[in-house]
């Protein structure tokens, strides 16, 4: 999968589980989601799940931080990472 | 070590740090004179925070001192080329344990380069400091040895088990006391941190690094100490313009003094004394006092972090608005961020990630369960390194299991429900911020109660609260109300937050604007403010003189005194003593070992007296009996001719604790009466002392009737005191509690304010106290008429004195005074007032023994002695030229 086909899915995700309403546009590559408070605590780990189960990738506790998780491209990032390592 | 262990990471932060402080090449004069005018204005808001803490002697005489070296290392810090600053931090931070471990001032120095002190006693002090540095870095040695990580995890646990039972036999090592406690702080959570950092390779590794990290300079000076997590330590030095950096720093600090400043008004003057309150209204100050204290450490963490920006390590905020937290996970997440997140980093994301296959909502109920048990242990763990032993009890663990249930009630709750998010900021509207301010003032409302359950001493200490405030009156109901309202207007105006996590990396689309400029003049203009506002105020109010005082120093409060009062009067009073052994943690070995020695119980309503005969320590100094169970000297017990006698009656301080046998102000007077000899028709003075420690106006009368009458007294001396009303509650309730009937001629009276106050002996102690708390004037008032009455029965000539605290810590001296001298005057009692004698002294603190033990010095007592001598003379014997005038002519 390539990173953008990553970033796709995941934007799909985040638009319909956490930004109903949300003109699409404005959720770019580089929005951070987490320093924003888009995503808290509790919805980063269910984008985790997604992840694990969409890409099926294991996805380690200390992964799960701003780096890697902040941003459309950081997310995509990860998972290609992950992919590749598998 | 392993210097470059991340090559990559390495790289990235140097080119950062790089790139922060390069110039433009061709940066102009004008830029560069700007640059220099933010360092100088920069400086000079450093200077007075520094100022500001040592003017209001915060925390201790060690942060002050810290504070300048800290200005002096941030100075030269600044100046020095960027590769040169992480280990000039390094080293200074390690200069600092060593001098405030060691207590090596400028003045020791001083007294080592000119003789004063000899080299081995200024080595001596360096001691606990080197000894705290070595075993530092044998700890950080552990970690980077070169052998698996299990194996170095298993002998980091070994080492912190061996070091944990040093800890708790420190007593074995005398001269290195204070050291464990630093040492704990900085090793007893940021060990855990690195090694998990270390495990996964999330920050660059290097000496200078860990020893910055782990040796962090304020921490010597703060046991409490955030949990900085190591990864954000790396990754957030110099990660912005330094003048940003630093005079974010130089806000937090400013903060943080303001919030210490506050803390010690709610300490000083909210009605924090379970014991006084006296209605619904009481209770409410109470409870939010209690919540309130908190700005102590929120301060303190304010202080730590802004200093630490000084040194370019740009760090999460600390504390913010966590009063005006919308709900609990909104709470958890804002009041300690730093310790939020080392427990989700440690705990609750590997719970979580563990038990993931169980389903969202169960892993994530589990998780939080665990990471509060965990948040509980690692506080006893804190405790026991800070104390010297473990706190496990109910009410702790209760407390932590609540603040869970509460938390993953309300993340379960943001679990199911979405919450509206959206890309860009948009307008909240007025429906939003009214259900924000309702929700603000829940929280609060519920942290209040949750937080009065956990400070209070004892469960009948909060049941006491409860029973206070079961009678509320519409007028206090509707203050309580209008207090609610306006923290739900504050959670309308500044509750809005998208606070979530503490690691810094805030991008230029979240970061907030910054103004140097206009932050520069707060500060200023704010620091400025509290130097100069104490004097400007006593100028204009002369009362205020005596709060400025109160806010000056690190004092106890009135609860903190009563509470060593009524714990030193708990003397045969096992419960109460483990409440005084904690409010007075700081009270050396043997200070008061003689206390159960030195009085036994009695079985009628005197309650105790003093065994004769007895040589013990008390209040740190030798304290004997007399073969009459007096604390003075021998005495015949039929009055020798041409005697005078004199008997008085008081308590501790009368009795003299903490002086020698014979400093006490009562044989001071005694001595002088005898040399000089003021009525020719008496050879021989005598005053016997009665006093015994915790006896009451009520015990003193009748310790009088019982005792004081068989020695033939020609006068009754009545020593009362500004806390006499305060104690009498006492009195009653342990004769409640040891079911001890009154003495018949006393029986009406205090059976009668029982019944009044409706209080029994099953009752706990502190409900009966304050239940009695309404009648303790009216037990004074019968107590005066009583002692005058029986006096005048035998022609004893009945005298009262009003003796004076030595220091007013909790500035109720005067009214107390005035109405005490008000009922000796009702029951038509002559009275000496010794309050003038301590007017010559400025410091008052000399005349208290210690700041755990608040009972008169021998200066104090010398004082006294003088000023009783010059009233009783004339009361007793005519003024001077009368007693010449009727002296005969000695043989």
């Amino acid at each position: 999968m390539n990173p953008q086909d990553v970033k796709t899915t995941v934007k799909t995700f985040l638009l319909n589980e956490y930004l109903p309403g949300e003109d699409p546009a404005a959720l770019t590559d580089d929005t951070a989601l987490m320093t924003t408070g888009i995503l808290d605590s509790i919805a980063v780990l269910k984008v985790v799940s997604f992840l694990e189960n969409q890409f099926g990738i294991t996805i380690e506790p200390h992964e799960a931080v701003v780096e890697n998780l902040n941003t459309l491209s950081d997310i995509a990032r990860l998972v290609i990472s992950k992919e590749a390592a598998t | 070590m392993e210097a470059t262990e991340i090559q990559t990471a390495d790289q990235r932060l140097e080119l950062r740090l790089t790139t922060a402080k390069a110039p433009p090449c061709r940066k102009s004069v004008r830029q560069h004179i700007a640059k220099v005018a933010e360092f100088l204005v920069v400086v000079a808001q450093f200077g007075l925070v520094v100022l500001l803490v040592q003017y209001w002697q915060l925390e201790s005489q060690l942060l002050a001192r810290l504070m300048w070296l800290a200005f002096v290392g941030f100075v030269i810090h600044h100046l020095l080329p960027l590769r040169f600053r992480l280990p000039f931090f390094a080293m200074l931070s390690l200069f600092a344990v060593i001098t405030a471990v060691g207590h090596l001032g400028p003045n020791m120095g001083r007294a080592w380069l000119t003789g004063k002190l000899t080299t081995a006693g200024f080595l001596y002090h360096l001691i606990p400091g080197l000894t705290l540095i070595g075993i530092g870095l044998g700890l950080i040695g552990l970690c980077h040895l070169p052998i698996r990580f299990a194996a170095r995890v298993g002998l980091v646990a070994v080492a912190g088990a061996a070091l944990a039972f040093l800890r708790a036999h420190s007593q074995w090592f005398p001269d290195v006391t204070e050291m464990w406690v630093i040492l704990g702080s900085m090793f007893m959570f940021r060990l855990m941190i690195y090694l998990y950092d270390l495990k996964h390779r999330t920050a660059p590794f290097s000496p200078a690094r860990a020893i910055s990290y782990f040796f962090l300079l304020p921490n010597v000076c703060f046991p409490l100490f955030p949990v900085v997590d190591y990864k954000t330590f790396c990754s957030t030095y110099y990660n912005e313009e330094w003048p940003r950096v630093y005079q974010t720093g130089l806000k937090w600090m400013f903060r943080g003094v303001i919030q210490l400043l506050l803390y010690r008004i709610i300490y000083q003057f909210a009605p924090l004394d379970v014991y006084k309150l006296s209605s619904a209204l009481d209770v409410a100050g109470c409870m939010l006092g209690m919540y309130l204290l908190y700005l102590r450490i929120s301060g303190t963490f304010h202080l730590i972090v802004g200093l630490l920006h000084m040194f370019g390590f740009n760090l999460p905020e600390t504390h913010h608005l966590y009063l005006l937290a919308s709900s609990f996970t909104d709470f958890w997440r804002r009041i300690n961020i730093y310790w939020k997140d080392f427990v989700m980093k440690l705990f609750f994301y590997p719970t979580h990630f563990k038990l993931r296959k169980m389903g969202t909502l169960w892993a994530l109920s589990v998780a939080t369960l665990a990471t509060f048990f965990a948040t509980w242990l690692l506080h006893s763990w804190q405790w026991f390194w800070i104390r010297g032993t473990p706190l496990f009890n109910w009410k702790d663990f209760s407390f932590w299991m609540i603040l869970a249930v509460l938390v993953l009630l309300t993340a379960i709750y943001e679990a199911t429900r979405v919450r509206k998010r959206t890309l860009t900021p948009s307008r909240v509207t007025l429906r939003q911020r009214l259900v924000l301010g309702l929700q603000a003032t829940g929280v609060f409302s519920l942290m209040c109660i949750l937080w009065t359950y956990w400070s209070c001493q004892s469960w009948a200490e909060f049941e006491t609260l409860v029973d206070a405030a079961s009678r509320p009156t519409f007028r206090e109901v509707m203050i309580v109300f209008g207090a609610l309202l306006l923290i739900c207007i504050c959670g309308m105006l500044w509750g809005w937050s998208s606070r979530e996590t503490s690691e810094g990396r805030r991008t230029p689309a979240t970061r907030g604007p910054f103004h140097f400029w206009p932050s520069a003049v707060t500060v200023t203009a704010g620091s400025i403010c509290l130097l100069a506002m104490p004097s400007v105020a006593t100028r204009a109010i002369p009362d205020f003189k005596n709060m400025v005082a109160r806010l000056h120093g690190d004092v106890l409060n009135a609860r903190d005194m009563a509470q060593q009062r009524r714990g030193y009067y708990e003397e045969l009073d096992v419960g109460g003593m483990d409440n005084w052994r904690w409010q007075g943690a700081e009270e050396p070995e043997g200070w008061s070992k003689g206390r159960k020695a030195f009085y036994r119980e009695r079985s009628d309503f005197l309650l105790k007296d003093i065994l004769p005969s007895m040589s013990t320590v008390l209040g740190g100094t030798a304290c004997t009996s007399n073969s009459l169970g007096m604390r003075d000297r021998e005495y015949q017990k039929a009055k020798p001719a041409n005697t005078y006698r004199m008997v008085l009656l008081g308590a501790s301080n009368d009795m003299g604790t903490g002086v020698k046998d014979n400093q006490t102000y009562e044989n001071l007077v005694e001595d002088t009466l005898n040399s000089r000899v003021p009525d020719a028709r008496y050879s021989r003075y005598e005053i016997l002392n009665l006093s015994v420690a915790a006896d009451t106006l009520l015990q003193r009368v009748l310790r009088l009737e019982e005792e004081g009458f068989e020695f033939q007294p020609d006068a009754a001396i009545l020593s009362v005191t500004a806390v006499d009303e305060l104690v009498m509650a006492s009195h009653i309730r342990k004769a409640l509690i040891r079911g001890i009937e009154p003495s018949a001629d006393y029986r009406d009276v205090v059976q009668s304010v029982i019944r009044r106050a409706g209080v029994n002996g099953k009752m706990p102690a502190v409900m009966i106290e304050r239940r009695l708390q309404p009648y303790v004037t009216e037990l004074c008032r019968w107590s005066f008429q009583r002692f005058a009455q029986q006096c005048a029965q035998r022609g004893v000539r009945p005298i009262v004195i009003y003796r004076p605290v030595p220091a007013d810590f909790s500035g109720m001296e005067s009214a107390a005074r005035s109405k005490m001298l008000e009922l000796a005057r009702a029951a038509r009692l002559e009275v000496v007032d010794l309050s003038p004698a301590f007017d010559s002294v400025t410091d008052r603190s000399s005349l208290v023994l210690a700041k755990w033990d608040d009972h008169t010095t021998a200066l104090g007592h010398q004082l006294l002695g003088d000023k009783l001598y010059d009233g009783l003379v004339p009361l007793l014997f005519g003024s001077p030229g009368q007693q010449q005038a009727s002296r005969p002519k000695q043989p």
